[in-house]
């Protein structure tokens, strides 16, 4: 503990960032291999994703601990203080798209009782591989202080909500023709719909990054998006 | 995969001198153990990384001179070796670390021009996790650093054309004032990748396409033991499907083994000459019934028999020929026309033209050489095919969305049979076509040698 004491202000800052930048890439991997557990029908996979979530929630506690320390004793101003709320807020996103990877990762587990749906799955895949991007590119955006990347991954939301809707109405036809999948389409419509959700806490991450840099809000002239919370 | 390197007589002392003691001796032991043909690399980068290293070590005590990159970089550029491990076409990073709980102190601390274009890294020092995020990469870094342990991770671009690399970390000890250096060596496996998954692909496909009409059958048969049974007219009808259906199933098994007997003869090109004109025309006469029905007109333009001699085995060129032109039939308008023309003396270098924007597609380049070609174009006046689509037209079981696999029934193999004939006859293969103008596939085969090219023969004789 004493070298932390004895660390200096701007360590102490980009720990927090690097704890940051450390969670987001346990939640790619998590969202990522969620995912693959539905296209591969990968039990063992999903197990181990249900079994890994709990990192994420004590890496969102520390970073939570570790920033409210350093308000409380560092008295942060202005950018200081912008990238320690940042790191907080980013952190609970993070920690929101974890528990959405784990439910797909369950739902998964579901599914592989069912006979295989090859076309939904393959839709599911080219959503989820859109999602598992626009996490990447944010997180990019991030640890890169890259502002036009930021701003990039904000303006192409309705890409992910385009696809949402597709697939909805893909799913419903399937349900329609044979009533035996609807088990199934019903876990997969709930996956998509996790995904997309995961899709809007990048964009949450986004909006965040670039008040963390500029101090400023984004002018919301993007397109419509679904409610974050239902 | 090549066996362990060792580096060149003439490259050893330098190294060794370079390195300087402590270096030298640890490129050498890790090249010594060195299973993967990395080892050249290995031993390059030890001497950098210990160079590097020292400097590292001294930032306790002169940490201003150490912050910025420059310092840093100066050493590499500087010496040989760091000359050398910049132009690796391996991505390659030294990592340092003092404490197992310090996140911010793992730093990469050098990064070659392939590492820094992978990562996208403004500069070749910073902290590690604010570049490589992936927890396997950490972890096996990790172990690297703090048990001595050599470790594999997977890493993954993630962008949309997703490459992917096998990241080993090694140790590189430590330095003398404590802290422990590791070296990540990535290594390109995305092709690997894509043919395993080219491969499970291709068996869902096959046991699909054939699943399809066997439920067909299953479910006429069951039809006709049940309520069909007395019904005359519906009988006669649904043996007619079944007659299809069956047919459907001995084509796809038809092409799947003709495929693999292909696959097996792929390397051994043939030496026979065949006569191309004589080869079309045959083609042409035993697909006349078929055209007839749909109405559809050939137009030739092939030169006289003896002048278009290509080699090749005849029964495989005419394999060739006849699923183009069927295909060409099938997709043709009903009342159109197919043309199909002949041209010798093309160069191997005809085959190239074509770029983003134009029509033209090189499905299979011939091996660049002073060879000839004698050149089958045949094209018809359908829908043609959108340019996102042309590229990967000879993929097994490849369907453009929106195509019904019933309405223009074919096994999904007609192409990938060409191609794949096509190349071991050493030819080439190229279509063109745009949405709404029709398509045309061009295959070349190569020039008989003493046959006389002719550029006018291409309008010698025309038939129609």
């Amino acid at each position: 503990m004493n070298e932390h004491i004895v660390k200096s202000f701007e360590d102490e800052l980009n720990t927090l960032t690097a704890e940051c930048a450390r969670m987001g890439g346990l939640t790619e991997a998590q969202v990522a291999d969620a995912l693959d557990a539905v296209v591969k029908r990968d039990q063992a996979l999903a197990s181990a994703v249900v079994g890994r979530d709990d990192r994420l929630d004590t890496l969102e506690a520390e970073i939570e601990r570790k920033a409210i320390r350093l308000i409380a004793l560092r008295g942060p101003m202005a950018h200081d203080l912008r990238r320690t709320v940042a790191a907080m807020k980013i952190a609970t996103n993070l920690e929101r798209c974890g528990d959405l990877a784990k439910n797909i990762a369950k739902r998964s587990l579901v599914i592989v009782e069912s006979e295989p749906m090859t076309p939904l799955t393959r839709s599911i895949e080219r959503m989820g591989r859109l999602v598992v991007l626009r996490l990447k590119e944010v997180l990019d955006a991030y640890t890169g202080a890259d502002v036009e990347r930021a701003v990039a991954v904000w303006s192409r939301d309705d890409e992910v909500d385009e696809h949402y809707n597709s697939l909805f109405r893909e799913l419903l036809t399937y349900m329609m023709g044979d009533p035996r999948t609807i088990t199934a389409c019903a876990h997969l419509l709930f996956i998509a719909k996790n995904l997309e959700r995961i899709g809007d806490h990048a964009t949450n991450i986004a909006e965040i990054v670039h008040y963390e840099i500029t101090g400023e809000e984004m002018i919301s002239k993007r397109p419509k998006t679904d409610a974050l919370n239902p | 995969m090549p066996s362990p390197q060792t580096p060149p007589p003439h490259i050893r002392p330098v190294l060794v001198a370079g390195g300087a003691g402590l270096a030298g001796l640890a490129a050498l032991t890790i090249t010594g153990a060195a299973p993967t043909g990395v080892g050249l690399a290995l031993m390059l980068i030890a001497g950098v990384a210990t160079a590097l290293g020292v400097a590292a070590a001294r930032r306790d005590a002169t940490p201003p001179a150490l912050t910025g990159p420059a310092p840093l970089v100066g050493v590499t550029a500087q010496s040989p070796y760091g000359v050398i491990a910049d132009m690796l076409p391996d991505p390659v990073l030294v990592v340092v670390a003092e404490e197992r709980d310090d996140l911010t102190g793992r730093r990469f601390v050098y990064a070659n021009a392939a590492a820094r274009d992978l990562l996208r890294l403004q500069k070749s020092e910073g902290v590690l996790v604010t570049v490589l995020r992936r927890p396997e990469v950490l972890e096996a870094v990790d172990a690297a650093l703090f048990d001595a342990r050599e470790a594999e991770a997977m890493y993954e671009t993630g962008v949309v054309q997703n490459r992917i690399f096998r990241v080993l970390a090694r140790s590189l000890g430590a330095t003398p004032a404590g802290a422990r250096l590791a070296l990540m060596v990535f290594r390109e496996e995305t092709e690997m990748r894509r043919v395993e998954r080219t491969r499970a692909d291709f068996l869902a496909n096959a046991s699909h396409e054939l699943r399809t009409p066997l439920a067909s059958l299953a479910g006429f048969i069951e039809t006709l033991r049940g309520h069909a049974r007395t019904d005359e007219a519906a009988r006669e009808r649904f043996l007619g499907i079944m007659q299809a259906q069956a047919a459907r199933m001995s084509r796809l098994i038809d092409d799947l083994m003709s495929l693999s007997r292909i696959e097996l003869n792929e390397h051994n090109a043939p030496c026979e000459t065949t006569d191309l004109t004589l080869a079309v025309g045959d083609v042409l006469d035993a697909l006349a019934p078929l055209a007839d029905e749909r109405g559809v007109r050939f137009e030739r333009a092939l030169p006289a028999v003896g002048a278009a001699l290509g080699v090749g085995d005849r029964d495989q060129i005419i394999q060739v020929l006849q699923n183009l032109a069927h295909n060409a039939i099938k997709y043709s308008v009903d009342g159109g026309q197919v043309r199909v023309s002949v041209e010798t003396g093309v160069p191997a270098d005809a085959l190239m033209a074509g770029g983003e924007s134009s029509a033209r597609f090189p499905l299979l380049l011939p091996d660049p050489g002073p060879r000839t070609f004698v050149a089958v174009r045949i094209s018809d006046d359908g829908p043609g095919i959108a340019r996102e689509h042309l590229p990967r037209l000879t993929e097994r079981f490849y369907r453009i969305e929106g195509q019904k696999s019933g309405e223009r029934s074919g096994s999904g193999l007609g192409l990938a049979i060409v191609k794949h004939i096509i190349n071991r006859h050493r030819g080439g293969l190229t279509v063109e076509s745009r949405t709404g103008k029709g398509a045309a596939f061009t295959a070349y085969f190569p020039m008989a040698e003493g046959a006389v090219p002719s550029a006018a023969t291409g309008l010698a004789t025309k038939v129609s």
